[in-house]
């Protein structure tokens, strides 16, 4: 416990806020993500939480606060290069390379980060270690033997895994996951979280998850996203008492 | 998504081409032979368009700008530097045609789909009003002629004036850079742009800057047809206003349309057909552009995957029967 105190803040958000056109999303969200944690953010349906990583990730700018990420403002800056940063986050509804099959899906993260984005005489395949990391990857999440298989023609558990292989090809120090386990059985479910726990060991994760179980078995800290603001953010045991939470979130879940 | 041939396939075909490039003009007239000539221009000139629109899917109506800036930069810059060798005129006038592309490229780096497609059109539409009105240094609508240098490679003297002599030039030049551009498609390059084409948000999430990649093939494809351009000009002696023209450039579209957007190897089959074509029928019939426009027409409508989609069903229907066949034995 006291190890973890004194792990450094990767990323702090502070004060952002996030309004489309008139409706007011975020309002003034803080909170933040220490080295190497495992960081749940929850809140209800249409809380902000996919907005909250959309503008973390540099898919949308914040109306107004800020992103500090290893100290640095980083906010408003664009996706690629906050990927090239370490960031990198995964999609609620997949959003992979349908037409490719799962080595290329993977490749394409991997080369990236050796000299093969815009290269016009070397082929993707040209240098050993972006096939071997490639492969790397595809092992960890499970999908060894489906490298050939187009993306298309995956099954949906396989397709979420790929979504995490591709979120991982960057080798990211900070991943934000948005609802990897969505739409899969409990089973799955239980399945995906181990290995989630596993390709993130040694990294800092920041995930978006329904299933309070999981929460609660995953999390070394857990944020509550409720009324576009953190309504608290703290270890697991505490969230569990904590009457707020109770009232706004986890009594409607029983209810 | 692009039909990604095996290499032992293309190579093949590739060998087969080129021994049939080299053979070809033994047996044929002269006439023929500059008709040749003429082909393997517009096929670089196709083969560079279909990079943007079959790989890239940018619809473009303006690629003539840049088949046009090759086209003249190489007639301005021989009949303006007195001694200047064949090569260096047409390393000026890539040089030129990819300042060109990064200019307009920059420009119109935000935009894909029609506000692209109808850019590219206003900025042909403005190079086509600069050649016209610029008369003192492009001739305006009596174009330019040039005194071609010829080739002097030390050991050798190229008379660049002999049409199977410039046959052969073309065909080493323009085939090996058709030939790159094939190696490209292959490239982590190439990759990288049919890959932002399937998905360009999880490409930018995975840490490429889409709009530098295709600003990079913008510019690329300029080149090329910037070289297209400049052997044009070379092989005609004089240019025209009908190479910067709106005009060349739906001749361009025409051609990969033709020949199919879904492979490689369509444009090069579109620009052979359209040309032979265009030859064949001018020489029967003054109304040969009433002809031709009924034949896109109805391939259009009914060939939409053009003329390699063709080749590409008919193939797989010889191979579909030839299994069939197989299947059936295996079972008796
Ligand atoms: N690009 C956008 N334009 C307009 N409104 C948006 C946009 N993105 C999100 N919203 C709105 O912001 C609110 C929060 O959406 P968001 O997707 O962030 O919620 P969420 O917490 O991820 O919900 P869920 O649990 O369903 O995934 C919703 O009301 C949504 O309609
Ligand atoms: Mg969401």
């Amino acid at each position: 416990m006291k190890a973890m105190q004194e792990r450094k803040d990767i990323l702090q958000v502070r004060d952002i806020h996030k309004d489309f056109s008139g409706l007011k999303v975020l309002t003034g969200v803080d909170f933040e993500v220490k080295e190497n944690e495992k960081h749940a953010i929850i809140g209800p349906n249409g809380a902000g939480k996919t907005t909250l990583f959309n503008i973390i990730s540099g898919k949308y700018k914040p109306s107004s606060g800020s992103i500090i990420f290893k100290g640095e403002d980083i906010s408003g800056r664009s996706p690629h290069a906050l990927t090239r940063m370490k960031i990198c986050r995964s999609f609620q509804m997949t959003n992979v390379f349908k037409e490719l099959n799962v080595f290329e899906n993977v490749r394409a993260g991997v080369r990236c980060d050796h000299g093969l984005r815009y290269n016009f005489l070397k082929r993707p395949g040209s240098i050993p270690e972006v096939n071997e990391k490639t492969e790397e990857i595809l092992a960890l999440v499970g999908l060894a033997d489906a490298g050939e298989t187009p993306a298309r023609e995956l099954s949906y558990g396989q397709q979420r895994a790929l979504e995490i292989a591709v979120t991982l090809s960057t080798e990211p120090e900070l991943i934000l996951l948005d609802e990897p386990t969505a739409g899969m059985t409990r089973e799955e479910t239980i399945e995906a979280i181990k290995m989630i726990d596993k390709v993130t060991a040694n990294r800092t994760l920041v995930i978006i998850e329904h299933d309070m179980d999981v929460v609660f078995s995953l999390a070394d800290t857990i944020s509550v996203l409720h009324n576009g603001s953190i309504l608290v953010s703290g270890r697991p045991e505490e969230i569990r008492e904590d009457q707020r939470v109770k009232d706004a979130y986890l009594g409607e879940e029983a209810g | 998504m692009i039909n990604q041939r095996s290499f032992a396939q293309f190579l093949g075909w590739g060998i087969f081409v080129l021994i049939v490039g080299v053979v070809l003009p033994l047996g044929v007239r002269q006439y023929q032979v500059a008709l040749l000539t003429e082909i393997i221009i517009f096929a670089l000139f196709a083969v560079s368009y279909n990079l943007l629109l079959g790989y890239a899917g940018l619809l473009s109506f303006g690629h003539a700008m840049f088949f046009g800036v090759g086209a003249y930069t190489v007639a301005i810059v021989l009949n303006h530097i007195s001694g200047l060798s064949f090569f260096g005129a047409v390393m000026i006038s890539v040089m030129v045609t990819t300042v060109a592309g990064f200019a307009v490229g920059s420009l119109l780096l935000r935009h894909k789909g029609v506000p692209f497609a109808l850019l590219t059109l206003a900025f042909n539409a403005l190079f086509y009003a600069i050649a016209t009105k610029w008369h003192s240094i492009t001739g305006g609508d009596d174009g330019l002629s040039i005194r071609l240098p010829d080739i002097n490679l030390g050991f050798a003297h190229l008379k660049t004036g002999d049409i199977t002599v410039f046959y052969y030039i073309t065909l080493l030049i323009i085939g090996s850079v058709i030939l790159f551009c094939w190696y490209f498609t292959r490239t982590a390059m190439g990759q990288t742009v049919l890959l932002v084409r399937e998905n360009e948000e999880r490409m930018k999430f995975v840490g490429y800057n889409t709009n530098v990649s295709r600003l990079i093939l913008f510019v690329f494809t300029g080149f090329l047809a910037g070289l297209a351009g400049s052997f044009y000009t070379l092989h005609y002696q004089f240019t025209s206003i009908s190479a910067i023209s709106i005009d060349m450039s739906t001749i361009v579209v025409l051609m990969v349309i033709i020949g199919g957007t879904g492979s490689f190897i369509g444009p090069i089959l579109g620009a052979c057909v359209y040309i032979y074509l265009q030859d064949f029928l001018s020489d029967i019939t003054d109304r040969w552009p009433f002809i031709m426009g009924l034949i896109f027409i109805f391939m259009i409508l009914y060939v939409p995957r053009g003329l390699s989609g063709l080749i590409d069903s008919f193939g797989e229907r010889l191979r579909g029967r030839w299994h069939l066949r197989s299947s059936v034995e295996m079972e008796e």
